[in-house]
């Protein structure tokens, strides 16, 4: 017997499921622990319940089903477009509420239609969350990392720049961390007056000969994971990052993007008339944009009730571009919570490329709003 | 109340903690013999003195099983969750010192802050198809100093119970947190601290259990006093 009760209104999320031609997976509540810090790094770790074997390998309590959904679907070498639902228990360390709850959700796999399975992810939980809080108005805020990057590309900054700016999206401190060092760069400070000759000189052979022969002294060589070539290539980037400065306009116009929040029925507009405006090319960034938002019309959900929040993102480096939360409006609980992950599936060791999109649904969330008034 | 007082049980530690307590006037003496694990404290009837070994020492005041304990502050950060809402830095001593460092092998030239550090980790996948590993023995701090205070998750802790500084040349880790006193044994081992990349200045401090029924007991406050009167 769990300890904690399944929800009374599982039986309604599965049969929910069902009626949108999922397959339902179960994954073990014990789990190899390193794909989850691989993944998501390791700020997991205080978060997850850790133990070992006695082999002393590493292993959790299941703490989300995406990773091990994924995992079980490139080991059973099943074919793609793929569409997983799953319920079941969840196990994080938590400040406050329970640390067991249940989770419910669905992983899309493979389907390359990605505006319209993008779509189709936002409109399946609020049509779910719709029949579980029949009297609640909900709210979707729906933010999309490929806009930015394409904003982020536009602006003609360095690729390394580009990078680091897209590394940061969705935490708003190290953004605007990064915006301040644009606008007042610092010089490469420490090196040795044989290294910085060397990379004035511009002779990248010599430099890297240099380090070679330093590593090969020092008895580095063998083991180093970092090559010589490496060394000396981020070496010469650094230097044209420590001097690239973002003008005052194009920082205005980067601030301005972030800042840009609005229903989401108006966003494309808004998103066309900011990059003309700026002078910049958003193309195909935008076109796919403005398809996930015709699909998601035609899906029926009632667009007036999401927000486009341009500086919404995840700062996990195997998201690409959708994220979106729903709650019930003017509360803060987010119910569910989503996004598309193309990059998740290859790092986990999947051979082709699987576009991937998915959401999950706070069950003991979403029991406690349907006890609320 | 009897008050327990938690000591190192050996080294310069244990030599430095009951040097500074004489000073104070608490002369510690042994129960039984030298080698005996508890003291007492001459003219303190109500003192007790239990000798532990170093990282225990911030277990038993996070439990509240001693009342106080001169132990590191890097062991006390490390060894607590939310140590400051469970126990009280008293007083800093002024021995023990050592500093929690971020260092990098020198050959690095490009890396120089934790920035750098940031960009190396978010490319390390691509080109190694690892995580960029960092052997410790402080896993806390780093995750604080890392994810908290640098915004940088893609990384892997290797633990390390010794001779950490010896990881990067071996091919255990990549870079690795430690503490050091003088840096001498970092420059020997071809590693440099990040100019951003002192995570904590630790010395050994007097740190009381935060606890109730310390509220209201005089000695408490004696104690912390005499303390703090020769420091």
């Amino acid at each position: 017997m769990p300890l904690t009760d399944m929800p009374d209104f599982a039986g309604t999320i599965l049969q929910e499921f069902v009626s949108r031609s999922t397959t339902r997976v179960d994954t073990p509540v014990i789990q190899p622990a390193a794909p989850f810090l691989d993944m998501a790094g390791e700020d997991l770790r205080r978060r997850i319940f850790l133990t070992e074997n006695e082999r002393g390998e590493s292993l959790c309590l299941r703490p989300e089903f995406t990773i091990p959904v994924c995992l079980r679907h490139i080991e059973t070498a099943t074919g793609t477009p793929k569409r997983y639902a799953y319920l079941g228990e969840v196990f994080r360390q938590r400040r406050e509420g329970p640390q067991e709850f249940y989770q419910a959700g669905i992983e899309d796999l493979g389907d390359i239609a990605t505006a319209a399975a993008d779509a189709r992810a936002i409109a399946d939980s609020v049509a779910i969350l719709t029949r579980l809080l029949p009297t609640k108005p909900l709210s979707v805020t729906l933010g999309d990392q490929s806009v930015f990057e394409a904003v982020v590309k536009a602006l003609g900054l360095p690729a390394g720049w580009q990078k680091r700016l897209i590394q940061a999206f969705g935490n708003p401190v190290q953004i605007e961390q990064l915006l301040r060092t644009l606008a007042t760069p610092t010089p490469v400070p420490g090196l040795a007056p044989e290294v910085s000759g060397l990379l004035a000189k511009g002779d990248q052979n010599a430099l890297i000969a240099h380090i070679d022969a330093t590593m090969q002294e020092t008895g580095y060589l063998t083991n180093a994971s970092r090559t010589p070539a490496e060394i000396a290539r981020r070496l010469k980037e650094k230097l044209e990052l420590s001097e690239t400065r973002l003008d005052g306009a194009a920082l205005l116009l980067l601030r301005e993007f972030l800042s840009l929040e609005l229903p989401l029925g108006d966003a494309s507009a808004a998103l066309a008339g900011f990059a003309d405006a700026a002078g910049l090319k958003l193309g195909q960034a935008l076109s796919l944009f403005d398809q996930r938002v015709a699909a998601l019309a035609s899906t029926g959900v009632d667009l007036g009730q999401i927000t486009y929040r341009a500086a919404f993102g995840r700062p996990l480096d195997y998201y690409t571009g959708l994220v979106f939360e729903v709650a019930v409006r003017g509360k803060p609980a987010v119910l569910a919570g989503g996004g598309r992950f193309d990059r998740l599936l290859t790092l986990l060791g999947a051979e082709s490329h699987i576009p991937a999109v998915g959401f999950s649904l706070w069950l003991d969330r979403i029991d406690a709003e349907r006890s609320a008034k | 109340m009897t008050i327990t007082i938690g000591l190192p049980s050996k080294g310069r530690m244990k030599d430095d903690a009951s040097a500074i307590f004489e000073k104070a006037g608490m002369k510690i003496v042994a129960v039984g013999n030298d080698r005996s694990y508890r003291g007492r404290v001459e003219g303190f009837d109500d003192v007790e003195i239990a000798y532990l070994s170093a990282s225990e020492i911030s277990r038993e005041i996070g439990n509240g099983t001693v009342d106080f304990g001169v132990t590191g502050e890097d062991l006390i950060r490390e060894g607590l969750a939310e140590a400051d809402a469970r126990v009280e830095i008293a007083a800093r001593l002024g021995f023990g010192h050592a500093d929690v460092v971020v260092a990098v092998p020198e050959i690095w030239y490009d890396v120089d802050t934790m920035a750098d550090l940031g960009d190396v980790a978010a490319e390390f996948r691509t080109r190694h198809g690892r995580r960029l590993a960092i052997a410790t023995k402080y896993w806390r701090l780093t995750q604080q100093h890392f994810s908290g205070s640098h915004g940088i998750q893609l990384y892997r802790i290797v633990e390390s119970l010794g001779a950490t500084e010896g990881a990067p040349a071996a091919g255990q880790a990549d870079i690795i947190v430690d503490i050091t006193s003088t840096g001498s044994t970092l420059r020997a081992n071809h590693l440099k601290v990040l100019s951003d990349g002192v995570i904590l200045r630790s010395e050994a401090c007097l740190v009381r259990a935060r606890k109730t029924e310390h509220d209201g007991n005089p000695m408490i406050g004696r104690i912390i006093e005499a303390v703090r009167s020769v420091l």
